[in-house]
């Protein structure tokens, strides 16, 4: 497909990497020489210098025969305006950045009359990540499939985990009591695993365990895992992030104490957020953070604007016992280092959006064929699940998967049929209409067909 | 540096040159002369013992070269590639010296069209097609047509391309890098074969007019003949000449937007309008310059335009001896040779675009003197001009014209030509047009230097096709270092 991509900035320059990677043609267009320059540099798109709000610069860019229109830039009146002139002058879908809370409110109203067909917020998709993390404390990540039904969830092997140590296929044997669950992938010393019967865990291993809702939290019971959600959440800096988090998770129930140094903005949110504890200080002074409480809290989570204090405050958080340490991280460059030190939950705004991005742009590009409904990167963007239907029609139905031939490196790691969730053994078929979630160690898939061999 | 992805680069470069071979060699067992099919066989099965290991063998864990190893990658490439090249005239005894024959690929490969053939009488059809087809192939560049055949070669291509297309900026006309390549080689190949269709037109010959076609779409000057077009004598194969020469030192981003039906390109470009508007002037100059030595205005502009057009784009076919010419119109030749055509074509030079951003970085210059409260932005194409680029031009020049002055300082080393021979041998080296003045003039030849000389030039005209910098970087020892 041809995508035009408006501003290189981080998200800008993720999309197009990954767009590029995926065989897309990409251009990108940018006020800033310097940026664009680097684009040109390090990937393979075209790049057109000039304002993406300006005809005359779209119109170089061939925005009239490309398929999508991505407006990443800072701002959102410029990606609003780049939207509504794209789409004028003739792409046919068109994605914005839209992150103002005010913007927000008349959300639906503005995608119609501009003509968006998907409006991305960073920080509310952030804010919504972690309030899922918040539930499950324990775990890295957490992606819901088949309409919230069925989860994946990452969590770490810890020392002397009663899974540790055996096969995976005498599992079922050595454990009778464990729920049915299904292990869709691991990690160990950063290699990816889609694991098979004679997989074994070890102590450190990261792996998403999938299944029913019930089924993976009753797993977590099974392994003496503390699956109760957090009650007690501090949460250092005032951004936008934190706004919509303590919007998300104070229905939930949990106590919020949101600690900012600016007073004005500290003054702004307790007036918007009236049942949230709002501090004005310094989040990072230990001082200030003992006095509050720290150590009584179920959950810490940094969101200040620097990565740096966000990581040294998590770790003197994790130090101090917190169960729970979430951090915002910006740039994913000290991604291992950071998880060697401990803090396994680490939140970048720029991979949620352009995962969110990517995610609608697979499901266009998957017209032809099967296509992908969600799509979700794993193991930071080495490890894919895909959600498809299944068609009418496809060579493979009604035939028990242990007959089917799959490609190398995937797993068939649930079906859900008519509302029912399945956590499949070799026994089970696949029928038409029916949701499958495919696990795949590599990147590129856009068809079931591709991974059905046979 | 890379080691593995570079071996596997070049392995590749030197197959795409195995295969470029074959026409020749077709040609070749068409004519059955002997020595002639032989040659360009066994120069095949060189290049395909050469590349086919490191291609296949080379397997590289990483597929990112950084700027300084892309550069210096189309360096190598690009000497690998001329030695291979000079395999056929080596194998067929044509040029059985090895120095000679380097020379001749090297000023093959850069579109140069300096020559030290002097025996155009043997009967080697195929041999020497290649001899002009590696203006073809040199003219756009290897590379390039590698990325066209092979896109997933490497991962981040743009300082290769960078490194041998011409010009100051990258513009890519697709957005992927192989789209790119492969549009480029269409429209490339397209105009080469309405070229060949119109020599045939023109009354020449099959093969002379293939021969013609490809030297002139890489504005090289190989001629099947001796006495260059002026020894085909006819009015109409000049004119045909004439203005391919000029097409084809044309930026070919224009003709893909042609091609798009996007007419306003040609009228908006303003490089295009410097480099008619200098190859118009310069025609009716010469044509006044040169009116003594011919017979009426008509035949002086037919003379002027075909020179000024064949200097211009680099070309160096030559229809009239300008040695022979009044001293105005041997300096103006000369002024010429440094000027080459647009940005993104086969020509050689410095390049229009240069030109004419040092010309308006000079009037800024001079006008700061007198104004020095005066802020004024360089535009170009309708967009204002980086001060980083109009010193890197700056820079480019003052290079430029070192290396000329360098190269001819050690070519009179050997002490017996003049001093316009060796000052214009090497200008015409670096700027790839081919004839110079004097002893190197269109009815000459550079055969009469030493060994080491032709070395010398072919460094030369190495530097000048690639722009200076990725030979230079040659012989930059960090380069070399782990």
């Amino acid at each position: 497909m041809r995508i035009v991509v408006v501003g290189a900035g981080k998200v800008g320059r993720t999309i197009a990497e990954h767009l590029t990677q995926e065989e897309h043609e990409v251009v990108v267009i940018d006020k800033d020489e310097v940026a664009l320059h680097r684009c040109e540099d390090t990937l393979d798109v075209m790049c057109v210098e000039g304002s993406g709000a300006n005809a005359k610069t779209l119109v170089e860019a061939q925005v009239d025969t490309a398929d999508i229109l991505i407006a990443a830039t800072a701002s959102d009146e410029v990606n609003m305006l780049c939207s509504l002139m794209g789409k004028r002058l003739g792409a046919k879908y068109t994605i914005a950045r839209i992150r103002d809370p005010e913007y927000n409110e008349s959300l639906s109203l503005l995608q119609t009359e501009l003509g968006i067909d998907l409006s991305i917020n960073p920080e509310r998709a952030s804010a919504q990540e972690i309030s899922r993390l918040l539930r499950f404390p324990f775990a890295s990540d957490i992606e819901s499939f088949a309409k919230g039904q069925v989860e994946m969830v990452l969590f770490r092997v810890a020392p002397q985990e009663k899974i540790a140590g055996i096969p995976l296929w005498q599992l079922a044997q050595s454990l009778p009591d464990m729920p049915r669950v299904l292990f869709a992938a691991a990690e160990r010393e950063g290699e990816i695993f889609i694991p098979g019967g004679d997989f074994v865990f070890q102590p450190g291993d990261h792996v998403y365990v999938t299944g029913d809702v019930m089924s993976v939290t009753r797993f977590f019971r099974f392994l003496g895992k503390n699956t109760a959600k957090s009650r007690r959440v501090m949460i250092v800096g005032g951004g936008r992030i934190s706004y919509y988090l303590a919007r998300l998770i104070v229905p939930m129930g949990i106590y919020v104490t949101l600690i900012e140094h600016n007073r004005e903005k500290a003054a702004k949110l307790s007036e918007e957020l009236p049942q949230v504890n709002v501090l004005c200080g310094d989040g990072t002074s230990q001082e200030l953070l003992e006095q509050e409480g720290l150590t009584d809290m179920n959950a810490f989570v940094c969101l200040t604007d620097r990565d740096e204090e966000n990581l040294m405050t998590g770790l003197y958080a994790a130090k101090q016992g917190v169960g729970k340490v979430i951090v915002k991280n910006n740039r994913l460059n000290y991604l291992d280092i950071i998880a060697d030190l401990g803090l396994d939950t680490v939140i970048s705004p720029r991979q949620i959006t352009s995962a969110g991005i990517l995610r609608y742009v697979r499901a266009l590009a998957g017209s032809a064929g099967t296509k992908v409904e969600k799509l979700f990167r794993l193991m930071n963007g080495r490890a894919e699940a895909l959600e498809f239907i299944v068609r009418e029609g496809a060579p493979y139905l009604g035939k028990p998967l242990k007959e089917l031939t799959l490609r190398k490196n995937t797993l068939v790691a649930m079906i859900t049929r008519k509302n029912k969730v399945i956590v499949p053994g070799g026994n089970d078929h696949l029928e038409a209409g029916d949701s499958v979630v495919i696990m795949a160690g590599e990147r590129g898939i856009s068809d079931l067909s591709e991974v059905i061999i046979k | 540096m890379n080691k593995r992805l570079v071996i596997r680069l070049l392995g590749a470069i030197i197959l795409v040159e195995a295969a470029s071979m074959v026409p020749s060699l077709l040609i070749a067992l068409l004519y059955r002369e002997p020595g002639d099919a032989p040659a360009m066989f066994y120069s095949i099965l060189l290049c395909a013992v050469v590349g086919a290991p490191m291609f296949l063998l080379a397997r590289p864990e990483r597929t990112n070269l950084r700027a300084k190893d892309g550069f210096g990658v189309v360096a190598l490439a690009w000497i690998l590639m001329s030695i291979l090249g000079a395999m056929p005239f080596v194998f067929s005894d044509l040029i059985p010296n090895f120095f000679d024959a380097l020379f001749e690929s090297v000023s093959g490969f850069t579109t140069t069209g300096a020559t030290v053939l002097q025996d155009f009488d043997r009967p080697l059809h195929g041999v020497r097609f290649w001899r002009s087809f590696t203006h073809w192939i040199g003219g756009m560049g290897v590379l390039v047509l590698t990325l066209a055949l092979l896109p997933k070669l490497t991962g981040r291509t743009a300082h290769l391309v960078r490194a041998e297309s011409p010009g100051p900026s990258l513009s890519k006309i697709r957005p992927k890098m192989g789209d790119s390549a492969k549009m480029l080689y269409t429209i490339y190949g397209a105009l080469t074969l309405l070229e060949f269709a119109c020599l045939m037109l023109a009354g020449m010959d099959i093969y002379d007019a293939a021969l013609h076609a490809v030297s002139t779409a890489g504005t090289g000057g190989f001629s099947s003949n001796g006495a260059s077009i002026g020894g085909y004598n006819s009015l109409a194969i000049e004119i045909v000449i004439t203005v391919f020469m000029l097409l084809f030192g044309m930026n070919f981003a224009l003709f893909y937007r042609l091609w798009r039906r996007d007419a306003k390109a040609l009228w908006e470009s303003e490089e295009l309008k410097w480099y008619l508007g200098i190859a118009l002037g310069a025609s009716l100059l010469l044509a006044v310059l040169i009116l003594p030595v011919y017979r009426t205005f008509g035949e002086a502009l037919r003379y002027s335009t075909f020179n000024v057009a064949t200097v211009m784009s680099t070309t160096g076919f030559g229809n009239a001896d300008f040695n022979l010419w009044p001293i105005p119109a041997k300096m103006l030749i000369f002024v010429l040779m440094f000027l080459g055509g647009c940005v993104g074509s086969t020509a050689g030079g410095m390049k229009i675009m240069r030109v004419a951003l040092l010309m308006k970085g000079a009037k800024r210059e001079i006008a700061r003197t007198f104004q020095p409260r005066k802020v004024q932005t360089i535009r170009f194409e309708g967009h204002g001009i980086d001060d980083s680029m109009l010193s890197s031009t700056a820079a480019f020049f003052g290079v430029y014209v070192v290396l000329i002055l360098i190269g001819a300082f050690i070519v009179s080393l050997e002490g017996h030509y003049d001093v316009e021979t060796n000052l214009t041998a090497a200008l015409t080296c670096v700027s790839n047009v081919g004839p110079g003045l004097g002893v190197v003039g269109p009815a000459g030849s550079f055969a009469g230097y030493s060994n080491f000389s032709k070395v010398v030039f072919s460094l030369l005209m190495l530097a000048g096709r690639l722009e200076l910098f990725p030979i230079l970087v040659l012989f930059d020892p960090q380069l070399w270092k782990k």
